[in-house]
């Protein structure tokens, strides 16, 4: 008995002088981390949003919507979207709002960036782990997400699937995903009725998201849950 | 406002620890995990046990069921471990530290069971018992749940299917070894030359399961 | 020289990948690329000559019956370690490595070093071996993504070599999974030639 407890001491000892030098470790690198998550962020964010209102600077602001269904997760969260202002006038100009499309071997994050009255005015993938060389182009400029600047959620549609965009040659798949999951966006929002021009959002909301962000503890374990995500997204 | 709240915000991410059950979903994981996206064929994962123990089908099948197991254990230990101890505390990025020894801790358990209850399989397993806990399929299923933001059940479901298509993997293998015996195989290429070669064309059967499933 | 032949032996009589066959997984599926293979290897080899470096210092002090799970956690913590510095410093590899950063806690070279070497071995020869056994694994990886690239994607570490008309159409089935094997087939293949001339000749 006295052998084990020893072994386990042994153990243990070990065990925390290795959780005590990460942790010295991550006061370190978390800051970094974060700055940089926090910069690239405001960069994509940035160039998606730069259509709307060009050389504009804009400001951002998450918004709750009323019966705005969420076509990507599972049963409980609501689609997030992000209203974009040109300061100081309060009047949206446009939406941004991450799609999510399970892809041949990832789950595409796509950054969409949508006008008033629901036509796409830019795109950006923010993640994706597909095949390299085959679909881990949609990245690329000039490919896939180009493609689906200037339409609207009913044009979102691959000639495959009787619509006019184009798959890219090989990855039926991947380009399937990009496009559906940004119609599924943006027909919830119209669904919503946040493009019927006017202000959807109730000014109750418009206070609270203006004072303080509105992150209910659920973000705040999937913020911590940041770091390890592999698959899942860089975000 | 701060950019990464904003986003955090505007991730529609599923939430850890939901508990929708949504068979589709479920049904998706486990066609992907076992045929689409293949731990062993397609992930690369399990490599070693692979090659080691799919001489002889017995024993292939033996281990296969002590995989999936340790799979579930570890699936199901890692996620709690994970939600309700590191997140809350900030020390997610003990994760990988944490993880590992549980899964060390159970893939004792196993064969302290194995010894006691089926002594026959632990000798024919021999090494590769303790070596489950160096297989990159465990502790990789454990990883991916997190990073998938699997709720729990899901997280489940995903290490069993894994189980079961690293254990389909290793049975065809078995089998095509076994008959391997009985061919002319040129010396250069015997042993684990050719071994890789029949799992390069088993890889490629599977691609063909791509796109299936959604 | 027993210092200069513990670097050696990883290299080539011992080389993780290509006698040993350990660490297969990690090998296959993150040699893509050159780029990515370098930066594995040289996270691998941080984690070995660190990890061969503690153990061999605390070889006297851990009791043998505990010893596995203790040289776990040290390479657990050590692997942490370069998760966290790559992610915060080299972004975009870390992203790139992505399942397998972590996953070099079970690269069995790792821990069969350990158990294998660092465990009876004073600690400079076992931070030389490990040294050794980590340009080894990245040798490997480099030849293996070297291949891989080039017949899969044309290109080597990203510059065009094969020009455009390859590039557009490549041998695609080498970046994909099947390659990895098949490649690594062939590859054992010709080293087994090579080992059974030189022992004929013997």
């Amino acid at each position: 008995m006295a052998e084990m407890l020893k072994l386990g001491l042994v153990l243990m000892v070990v065990s925390l002088v290795a959780a005590v030098a990460l942790g010295l470790v991550n006061r370190q690198t978390a800051p970094v981390i974060a700055v940089q998550q926090e910069m690239a962020k405001q960069a994509a964010m940035t160039v998606v949003a730069a259509n709307l209102s060009p050389g504009d600077s804009l400001a951002f602001d998450s918004i709750e919507v009323e019966g705005l269904e969420n076509p990507y997760a599972s049963v409980n969260s609501s689609l997030r979207v992000v209203r974009v202002t040109v300061p100081p006038d309060p009047q949206g100009i446009g939406y941004l709002f991450i799609a999510y499309g399970k892809g041949y071997s990832s789950t595409i994050q796509t950054m969409v960036a949508v006008d008033a009255a629901g036509v796409v005015a830019g795109t950006t993938i923010l993640f994706q782990s597909e095949t390299p060389g085959l679909g881990a182009n949609v990245t690329e400029p000039g490919k896939l997400i180009d493609r689906l600047n200037g339409i609207t959620a009913s044009e979102a549609v691959l000639t495959k699937d009787g619509g006019d965009i184009d798959a890219m040659t090989g990855c039926t798949i991947t380009s399937r995903a990009v496009v559906n999951s940004v119609r599924a966006g943006m027909d919830a929002m119209d669904q919503a009725g946040l493009f019927s021009g006017a202000a959807p959002v109730d000014a109750a909301h418009e206070e609270a998201a203006a004072e303080a962000p509105p992150v209910p503890e659920r973000e705040m374990a999937a913020d911590s849950a940041l770091e390890p995500a592999r698959e899942g997204g860089p975000l | 406002m701060n950019a990464a709240v904003m986003l955090s915000a505007l991730m529609a991410a599923p939430d850890a620890g939901g508990s929708g059950f949504d068979i589709g979903r479920m049904m998706a994981i486990i066609f992907a995990a076992v045929f689409v996206n293949n731990f062993v064929l397609s992930r690369f994962l399990g490599i070693c046990p692979f090659l080691g123990v799919s001489k002889q089908l017995d024993s292939a099948i033996g281990m296969g069921a002590a995989v999936i197991f340790v799979l579930a254990m570890a699936a199901l230990g890692c996620w709690v471990v994970y939600y309700l101890l590191l997140v809350p505390m900030g020390l997610g990025y003990l994760s990988t530290l944490t993880f590992i020894l549980i899964i060390a801790a159970l893939v004792q358990l196993v064969e302290m069971i194995l010894l006691k209850y089926s002594p026959g399989l632990y000798r024919a397993l021999g090494i590769y018992l303790p070596l489950i806990t160096t297989n990159c399929a465990v502790l990789g299923v454990a990883v991916l749940n997190i990073g998938e933001r699997y709720s729990l059940g899901e997280s489940i479901v995903n290490a069993i299917a894994a189980g079961i298509g690293f254990t389909l993997a290793l049975i065809l293998m078995a089998g095509l070894r076994q008959k391997l015996e009985m061919a002319d195989v040129p010396p250069a290429l015997q042993g684990k030359p050719i071994a890789f070669l029949i799992a390069g064309i088993m890889s490629i059967a599977f691609l063909g399961f791509a796109g299936m499933g959604g | 020289m027993s210092l200069m032949k513990d670097f050696t032996n990883g290299l080539f009589n011992e080389n993780p990948i290509f006698r040993l066959t350990l660490g297969t997984c990690p090998f296959l599926a993150v040699t893509t690329s050159v780029e990515n293979a370098i930066g594995m290897g040289a996270a691998a080899m941080f984690v070995l000559v660190c990890s061969n470096f503690l153990v061999s210092l605390l070889r006297n002090l851990i009791p043998s019956e505990v010893r596995i799970p203790c040289y776990i956690v040290i390479i657990a913590a050590f692997v942490t370690l370069v998760d966290m510095v790559m992610a915060a410093y080299t972004p975009d590899l870390h992203k790139a490595l992505g399942i397998f950063i972590p996953l070099i806690v079970v690269n069995c070279i790792i821990l069969g070093r350990a158990e294998g070497f660092a465990n009876r071995n004073p600690v400079l020869n076992s931070v030389i071996d490990g040294i050794g056994m980590g340009i080894g694994f990245t040798l490997a990886m480099l030849l293996l993504a070297t291949f891989r690239e080039i017949l899969g994607n044309g290109t080597w570490l990203n510059i065009n070599i094969l020009g455009d008309a390859y590039t557009n159409q490549p041998l695609l089935i080498a970046i994909l999974a099947p390659g990895a094997f098949i490649l690594l087939g062939f590859i054992l293949g010709v080293f087994n030639i090579m080992g059974n001339r030189k022992g004929g000749r013997r």
